[in-house]
Order: C-alpha cells, then sequence, then structure tokens
C-alpha cells in the first residue's frame, strides 16, 4: 500500500468547492486547512498505478493551482500492530 | 498505544505535511516525534533528478529504500516535493535493472554484430585496456580519440576522477558532459559577460521579487518545487507580477499575468527592444552603468555549428573553422569595446514596430514587459532554461539578458535577478565547477591557458607538459569524430546520449556502429544507449553509493550511501579508478614527460592519480568518524574496496582548486552535517549575492558592486543582432518543431519510465498542436501521424487539447519516449560559440498516416 500526504493549493476563490471535490475521491482524506487556504490530504491507495491516477486527479481539479508530495512509504503489511512508544 | 503500521505511517504522513504547511493538529507532531518504531532508519539525502536540488529525507527498512520526504530541513523546498520527487523510492528497483557487464559477442569473443551476453567485470576491462590501448597507438586516433561522455548526473566526485583520468592520466581532453546540450551556452554567456560561471543570486530572490520573467522556461512542469515558491509569492503579496514568454502555451501561463507567445527565435529582437525602450525612456541606471559596466560589439558572421562542409559554414566569415589557406576564420566568440552611445544606437533600430513584426507579440505586451524592467521601484527576477540555451545563438541570448539587468543595474541583490536555471542535478556542482567539458578544468579554469594547466598539473601532482593544450572533442564533435572514424573508444555514463542527442540517424547511430569505435556504456537500465553499445557496464545509482550534487544557486550537497547496489552493480567511481590500475604509466605518457618525473616510472595510472599522498590520505576509519552523527560504523563501497575514505579524499583535492579564487568549497566533514553550502564558502559561511559588498566576502567594504571575474572588475553589455536559424518553415516543411520535457518523466525518461505511475501517468509522447492545424491535413485528435524533417519521421498521436497549446504553425513533440525518437528529426546545428545544439527550431511536416 502506498500512503502519501499532499498539500493542495486551491486558487483563493476555490478553497471549499476543492475540499468537497477532494472528498468525493476514494482513498483521499483532508485533515487540515491553513488559514491561508492550504489543504492537507492523505493518499492511502492499493497499488501502484492507482497512486499516479489519483495523483494527477488532484492536480487537475478545478480551481487547483498546485498540488505537492510531502511524504511517501510503501508498506506491505499495513495491518500489523505496532507499539508508537517504541 | 497499538495501532496499525498504517496508522502509524498516516500520521506520519499528516504530521509531516502540517509542518510544512506551518499548521498544527493536536497529537500528530508527537506521534511523528516516535518516529523509528516501524524500523524504518531516516536519513538526508538529495532528489536525483532536476537542478533545483531538493532536500529529501530517505527511509530505508531491510536494505531497501521504503519511504521518501520532502526535507522539513532543506532550504531548497521547504518540505515539498514534486510527483518526480515523490516516486524516487523506487527508480532503483524497476524489473530491467542491469546487474552484470554485458559485452556483444560471437563465439565467446567479442564481436561488433554479435549478441549481448554476459561476462565478468575482469574480462570488460581487458577488453577495455585492449581498445584505449589500440586507439591511443592508432596514427588517425590518438589519446584524443579516447573520448568520454559523462553528464550532470555524474556525482562531483565521480566527474573530478574520470576528469582526472582523462586530461592527466590518458592525456586526452575529449571528454564532455551531456550538460553540453543543456546549458553550455549559458556557460560562455557568464564567462563572456562576467568571466566567470554561475548565477549571482539564490533562490531567496523569489521572496523577495515584485516581477517574475519566464523566458522559454515552463517551470510549472520543469521545476515544480520552485514554481511552488513563485505561486505562493504571487498570491500572497499581491503586487507581484508574472510574465511567461514562450512560443507555445503551458502549465505555467495559467498562473501568468502576462502571457506573450513569440515566433521563435524572435527573443533576440525582444531583448533588444526591451535595451532600446529603457535607454529610449531614460531609464539606464547611469552611476551603475558607469561604474560597472563597459560595452563591447561581437563578431555575428559566426555560422551554425554545422559540419565545416555544410554550404551554411563554407559562406561564414567568423565561424573558427578552418579556411582554404588551412588558418581558423575568426573566432565566432570575438568582439571589440564600443561606446555606450554606439551601442545605443546600435539597438535603436529595435523599435517597438520591428520587435513587433519580428516577434508577433502584441505591442502593449512588449511595452508593459520593457516597462516591468524599466521601472526602478520593481525588482526582477528572469528565469530561463532551454528555451535559451538550446538556441543557435544561445550565448548572445544569454548575454542579451544580463544586458538588461545590467543597463538597469538589477542584478546581485535580493529580488533583482537574472537566473539561469539547469535541468541535471549536478550539472552545475559537476559538469561546471569540476570542468568535465572538453575545454575546462576545475574552478573556472580552461585548458587554452598555460598557467591554468600548470596550476592543475602541480594539484594533481604530474609533470609540466601532461595536460594537453589542444581543446577535444565536445558533445556533437564526438558523435561526428566517431561517424569519421577518428574515436576508437568512447565510454558514456549516467546519460542517455543515443536518445538525448541530435540527429541520431545522420551522425549518431552510424559513429557508435562503425566497426572503427568501441562503445562503453555504464547504465542502470536498458536504455536505447546501452542496447547500441558494444559493451554494458552496470552501474550503482543515487543511494547505493555516497554522493554529491551541485544546485543552480551554487549549493553543494552530500548524501550517505543507504543501500547496497543489486549483482554485480559498482559506481561510476569504483569503474574509472579500478579502471586506471590496468594502464602502466609507460604505456599512456610518452618517455620524455616521464622523465620529468622519475618517480612515476614503472607505476600504474591509478597509483599516479589516485594513490598519489592525496586522495588516498584518510584511512577508512574516517568515514566512521566523519558521518558518526548519522550512524555509527558508517563505511560505503569505494572505502572499503580501495581501503581509504576515497570520496573524502577526493573532494579535498578537488577543492584546492578554488580556494581564495571566489570558488571556495567548504571542507568535506561540513556538508555531510548541514543542508547544503552555497560557495564560494569562506571560513565555513555561504554566499547568497555575489558581487555585492555585505553579502559576498570577495567584495571589499567601499567596493559596492564588483564583477572580479573579469580583471578591471566591470561586466560587459554585448551589441548582437537579431538573426535568422539555419532552418525556417517553408512551403514542403511548413510547421516549427519544437522539443522538450513533460512533467511527470524527467528527460529520456531511463528512470521515470521504470516507476509504474509515471509511466501510466505519461505513456507514450505525443504531437501538440493547434487545432487548425490538425484540421487542415485532415488529423483528428488522437489521430495517428507521421512527424517529418529533413533528417527522418516518425510516428505519434496528435493532441490538440490539453496542458500544452500550441499556436497555429508550430508543434511541440516531448523527447522522453523512447520508442518514438524526435531527436532522430533534430539538425545537430549549434550556437558555434557554446557548440549547444538546438533543439527548439526545427522545421517539418505533420501527415495523416
Amino acid at each position: 500500500m502506498n500512503i502519501s500526504s499532499v498539500i493542495v493549493i486551491p486558487h483563493p476563490d476555490h478553497i471549499e468547492s476543492v475540499q468537497s471535490l477532494l472528498r468525493e475521491i476514494e482513498g483521499v482524506e483532508v485533515h487540515a486547512v491553513s488559514p491561508e487556504g492550504k489543504i492537507i490530504v492523505t493518499l492511502e491507495v492499493e497499488g501502484d498505478r492507482a497512486t499516479a491516477e489519483i495523483y494527477n486527479l488532484i492536480g487537475h481539479l478545478d480551481g487547483v493551482l498546485s498540488a505537492s508530495m510531502v511524504f511517501h512509504q510503501n508498506e506491505s503489511d499495513p495491518e500489523a500492530l505496532i507499539s508508537s512508544e517504541a | 498505544m497499538k495501532l496499525t503500521r498504517r496508522e502509524f505511517i498516516k500520521s506520519n504522513a499528516v504530521a509531516a505535511a502540517v509542518g510544512v504547511a506551518g499548521i498544527s493538529i493536536p497529537g500528530a507532531q508527537a506521534l511523528a516525534q516516535a518516529r523509528g518504531g516501524d524500523g524504518v532508519r531516516w536519513d538526508k539525502g538529495v532528489c536525483r533528478y532536476c537542478g533545483t536540488g531538493c532536500g529529501v529525507l530517505v527511509g530505508t527498512k531491510d536494505g531497501r529504500i521504503v519511504a521518501t520526504q520532502g526535507d522539513p530541513d532543506a532550504p531548497v523546498n521547504n518540505g515539498l516535493n514534486c510527483v518526480k520527487g515523490y516516486f524516487l523510492a523506487k527508480i532503483q528497483y524497476g524489473q530491467d535493472r542491469l546487474t552484470r557487464p554485458l559485452l556483444r559477442m560471437k563465439d565467446g569473443k567479442f564481436d561488433k554484430n554479435g549478441e549481448f551476453a554476459p561476462i565478468s567485470w575482469d574480462r570488460a576491462f581487458d577488453i577495455m585496456a585492449e581498445k584505449v590501448k589500440a586507439t591511443m597507438k592508432n596514427p588517425d586516433q590518438g589519446p584524443f580519440g579516447v573520448s568520454m561522455f559523462g553528464s550532470g548526473q555524474w556525482t562531483i566526485w565521480e566527474g573530478y576522477a574520470a576528469n582526472k583520468l582523462m586530461k592527466a592520466g590518458f592525456r586526452s581532453n575529449s571528454i564532455d558532459p551531456n550538460a553540453r546540450h543543456c546549458m553550455a551556452s549559458a556557460v560562455f554567456a557568464f564567462i563572456r559577460t562576467f568571466g566567470a560561471d554561475e548565477p549571482m543570486g539564490v533562490y531567496d530572490d523569489i521572496e523577495h521579487a515584485d516581477a517574475f520573467v519566464l523566458w522559454g522556461a515552463n517551470m510549472a512542469e520543469m521545476h515544480p518545487i520552485l514554481w511552488s515558491r513563485i505561486t505562493n509569492r504571487r498570491l500572497t503579496a499581491k503586487h507581484v507580477k508574472i510574465n511567461v514568454l514562450s512560443t507555445f502555451t503551458h502549465r505555467s501561463c495559467e498562473l501568468a499575468d502576462s502571457e506573450m507567445i513569440f515566433t521563435p527565435q524572435s527573443d533576440l529582437a525582444i531583448a533588444n527592444y526591451i535595451c532600446n525602450y529603457i535607454i529610449q525612456n531614460n531609464a539606464v541606471n547611469k552611476d551603475f552603468v558607469a561604474k560597472n559596466v563597459i560595452f563591447h560589439k561581437g563578431v555575428t558572421d559566426i555560422g551554425y555549428g554545422l559540419r565545416p562542409n555544410h554550404p551554411l559554414e563554407l559562406a561564414a566569415g567568423n565561424n573558427g573553422y578552418p579556411g582554404p589557406d588551412g588558418k581558423p576564420k575568426g573566432n565566432p566568440g570575438a568582439s571589440t569595446p564600443i561606446s555606450f552611445d554606439e551601442y545605443a544606437k546600435f539597438v535603436s533600430e529595435y523599435t517597438l514596430d520591428k520587435a513587433h513584426e519580428i516577434s508577433g507579440v502584441p505591442k502593449d505586451k512588449l511595452v508593459a514587459l520593457a516597462k516591468t524592467y524599466a521601472d526602478p521601484k520593481t525588482k526582477v527576477m528572469s528565469t530561463w532554461t532551454m528555451g535559451m540555451n538550446q538556441h543557435t545563438r544561445g550565448t548572445w541570448i544569454n548575454n542579451m539578458l544580463y544586458n538588461i539587468h545590467l543597463l538597469v543595474g538589477k542584478i546581485s541583490e535580493p529580488g533583482n535577478s537574472p537566473f539561469s536555471l539547469t535541468g541535471q542535478p549536478s550539472a552545475c556542482g559537476t559538469a561546471r565547477e569540476v570542468g568535465t567539458f572538453a575545454h575546462r578544468l576545475p574552478a573556472d579554469m580552461v585548458i587554452m591557458n598555460p598557467a591554468h594547466r600548470e596550476a592543475a598539473e602541480k594539484i594533481w601532482k604530474v609533470p609540466a607538459g601532461t595536460i594537453s593544450d589542444r581543446i577535444g572533442y565536445h558533445a556533437v564533435q564526438q558523435s561526428r569524430m566517431l561517424k569519421d572514424g577518428k574515436i576508437g573508444f568512447y565510454w558514456t555514463s549516467t546519460t542517455n546520449n543515443m536518445q538525448a542527442g541530435p540527429n541520431i540517424n545522420g551522425e549518431m547511430l552510424p559513429g557508435w556502429r562503425n566497426p572503427k569505435a568501441f562503445v562503453v556504456v555504464s547504465d542502470v537500465y536498458p536504455t536505447v544507449s546501452a542496447m547500441s553499445a558494444d559493451l554494458i557496464l552496470p552501474a550503482a545509482m543515487w543511494m547505493e553509493k555516497e554522493g554529491a550534487f551541485g544546485n543552480a544557486e551554487r549549493r553543494g550537497q552530500f548524501w550517505r550511501q543507504q543501500v547496497k547496489a543489486p549483482g554485480e552493480c559498482r559506481s561510476d567511481l569504483w569503474q574509472y579508478m579500478e579502471f586506471s590500475k590496468r594502464f602502466k604509466i609507460e604505456e599512456v605518457w610518452p618517455a620524455d614527460l616521464i622523465a620529468k618525473m622519475p618517480e612515476v616510472a614503472g607505476k600504474t595510472l591509478y597509483e599516479v592519480l589516485y594513490t598519489n599522498g592525496q586522495v588516498n590520505q584518510f584511512p577508512k576509519e574516517e568515514a566512521a568518524r566523519v558521518n558518526a552523527h548519522a550512524w555509527a560504523g558508517y563505511t560505503n563501497d569505494e572505502t572499503d574496496l580501495f581501503g581509504y575514505y576515497v570520496q573524502k579524499g577526493l573532494f579535498e583535492e578537488y577543492r584546492r582548486f578554488g580556494l581564495g579564487k571566489a570558488k571556495d568549497l567548504g571542507e568535506f566533514d561540513l556538508y555531510h552535517k548541514v543542508r547544503g553550502l552555497r560557495w564560494p564558502v569562506v571560513n565555513g559561511k555561504e554566499t547568497l549575492w555575489r558581487y555585492r559588498e555585505g553579502y559576498d566576502p570577495y567584495v571589499k567594504a567601499g567596493e559596492g558592486v564588483k564583477f572580479y571575474g573579469k580583471p578591471d572588475g566591470k561586466a560587459w553589455i554585448f551589441a548582437l543582432p537579431y538573426q535568422d536559424p539555419p532552418e525556417k518553415p517553408d512551403a514542403e516543411y511548413n510547421l516549427w518543431l519544437c522539443t522538450g520535457r513533460v512533467l511527470e518523466h524527467w528527460h529520456t525518461g531511463s528512470m521515470t519510465r521504470r516507476v509504474p505511475e509515471l509511466y501510466k501517468a505519461f505513456p507514450d509522447a505525443v504531437i501538440w498542436m493547434h487545432p487548425k492545424d490538425a484540421e487542415k491535413r485532415g488529423i483528428k485528435r488522437g489521430d495517428i501521424v507521421k512527424v517529418a524533417t529533413r533528417r527522418g519521421e516518425i510516428e505519434l498521436r496528435a493532441e490538440t487539447k490539453g496542458r500544452n497549446k500550441m499556436p497555429e504553425g508550430t508543434v511541440f513533440v516531448p523527447f522522453f519516449d523512447e520508442h518514438r525518437l524526435v531527436n532522430k528529426l533534430i539538425l545537430d546545428a549549434t550556437c558555434p560559440i557554446s557548440k549547444e545544439t538546438d533543439y527548439k527550431k526545427n522545421a517539418c511536416k505533420v501527415l495523416k498516416v
């Protein structure tokens, strides 16, 4: 599974509408919006190819000026338990 | 607290993003601090792709790169990554990775027409050494027939070791980087105007500029992280304006306040018009110009860098080629001093009417652009890449951009910045600073200057006269010399020239397949180049070796080796050094040279060049000591194999070239601790704005501005005209063909096409064209079409919509697709000064298949 985070910068007039569009995409979760409108999104996508399609989709949504990657990790055993104190 | 790996990773991802965006979500940061609990080791690294030089954190687990993150502590990208950087974790793991040396063989022996079969490194070096020695003895070839082609993707020490092996070891200056195809024009203009290479400004200019002018650069797709900084500046400072000059509408135009689509080549006329406007409207910064600038008029009859027997070259009087009497016909770089008034008169013919007529840009937009530069209150950052560099007048247009900034004194201070961007991660650090061009030595020195050769010979501890005074074969000339049988041994790495070079069918492939040549390609994947070679050597890449890159803002950045390379892959550094053991000095140097330094007699090239008491001065344990802050017991493959800290020894020897000459690099150990340093690095401190008092330690108190690359401290403004390109659309070949890149792929796609996500995002090259141009030819969107020039033809699908919107008369084809080699169609015409090919202006026709 590819787990990643993206910062989406919408046009100032489209901060709300871009969030609505993002929430409709499967595997995409909106976590926060900064005061100036930067949207924090995670992608959790099985398989490699779908990740790119979703990324492209986000980059081309109406009102999106840029979508930048921040973090990406490939995890082969996502449901295994770990201790966060370790 | 128990949680799944997925939840843990996701919280890391969110924490990283909110940190970068400058907001907080309760709990997110705390979780992220627990990092390490999932067994991933994180360390700092540098992106493998473009010249921006983004910092990336690299996550390794079980000997494999599993994760990457934009480095929040990296000043270049402040934690952001573009889509290519995002998939860095995967570029090393393509299914078709080369892991063994492969030689073309028939019946167990080398055969130029044989099939690739695995051999040992030992046998590979045997045949390579045999071919080098035969080439050196061949009267048609000689030492310069031993030739190397590298790139701005070499790490600094790889380029340095290669340069030394070629110029001192084999005494051949026929080494050139693919940067010749990329920004040689920028280099030659820097030297002509300022006497010193590389930008005076830094990326920090972005946050200070009031206006941006993109001259033939599509930063939104090619330099996305710098573009995100410009976007941020535009959105947070309302007065900021973005101007985009281009030959077609692309992604960067979406944010542009003024989009100017100009006829190919007419940038020359636009630049001269702006200078004329500045002069006519009394906007010249007279104090600045009087103190810091002198004027020159360049020669104009300089040809197009074609073969000497081409009609255009026979007609050219100043192309530097041998004339009927055997003497060079002038010098394309020559110029003579003129006065300001003479310069003003020269550009006075570039009126608004004329600039409009040549360029096709509406007059009001041209005036507004000229005003942007002329207004003393507006800080202007100009950026450019291939649109200006890949130009048969590439050196000129670079010079002309500096003319504009110098006339108004908008240079070398925050926000006022003519900024030449680069396309490769170490185009500056390796190709330019190490001097791996056919005419260069490290630290801006050149082989034509006897004092420079002497300085290099002293640092390298080789006898006086070792380095030849003759310029070697540059990139395009290498192809021609291969075809003509003058090169007998050609070794290329970290680039894919058979796809990226011009005129593939006319010049390149016939050269590589010439029986008189033996071609070696060191590569990581079976690229077009690898498959066209005689011998393929499997290379280690990126995090499989310790590395250093230098980015476009003079920032040197290091990384540690994170993982082992697969199979028998070895770094280019190991390949050069190990190969040098195959030569006794008597086999490569004449007796009279050896007699000048008798202690080298009987030694191998390896001993003379690398175990010279300098490169091998740091013992193996030094690697662990220098990097102890990162992890305990660190080492790397070359250090283990050669028995000393190779990278440190090479870097510390290399560093001596620039010390005290305004090219100072910092100490090796320091780079392993910090997120890069911008040279000159003096007393451990980096330099932001060069040539400006208060920022640059080489400018003394009271000097203000000093362009110290020139003996009198003054930059040169050049009077240079508009001239037509060698080929323009005509009745038969009736369209301009422009080539370039797309966001998802980097250059020839050797790496990005191995990442399934990126391949899927943009699988095959298409030709973008205007709907009317398509309609006139009976072509519908999605149809297969034939694109032909006088050199050849390819077939691909037509696209009339999407990210690139072509004006009528111009088509665009990206060059990443190995199945649609657009460079077959490209004329090998170059800027005669820089020898850089123009990939942007060929005449083509498009037909429905």
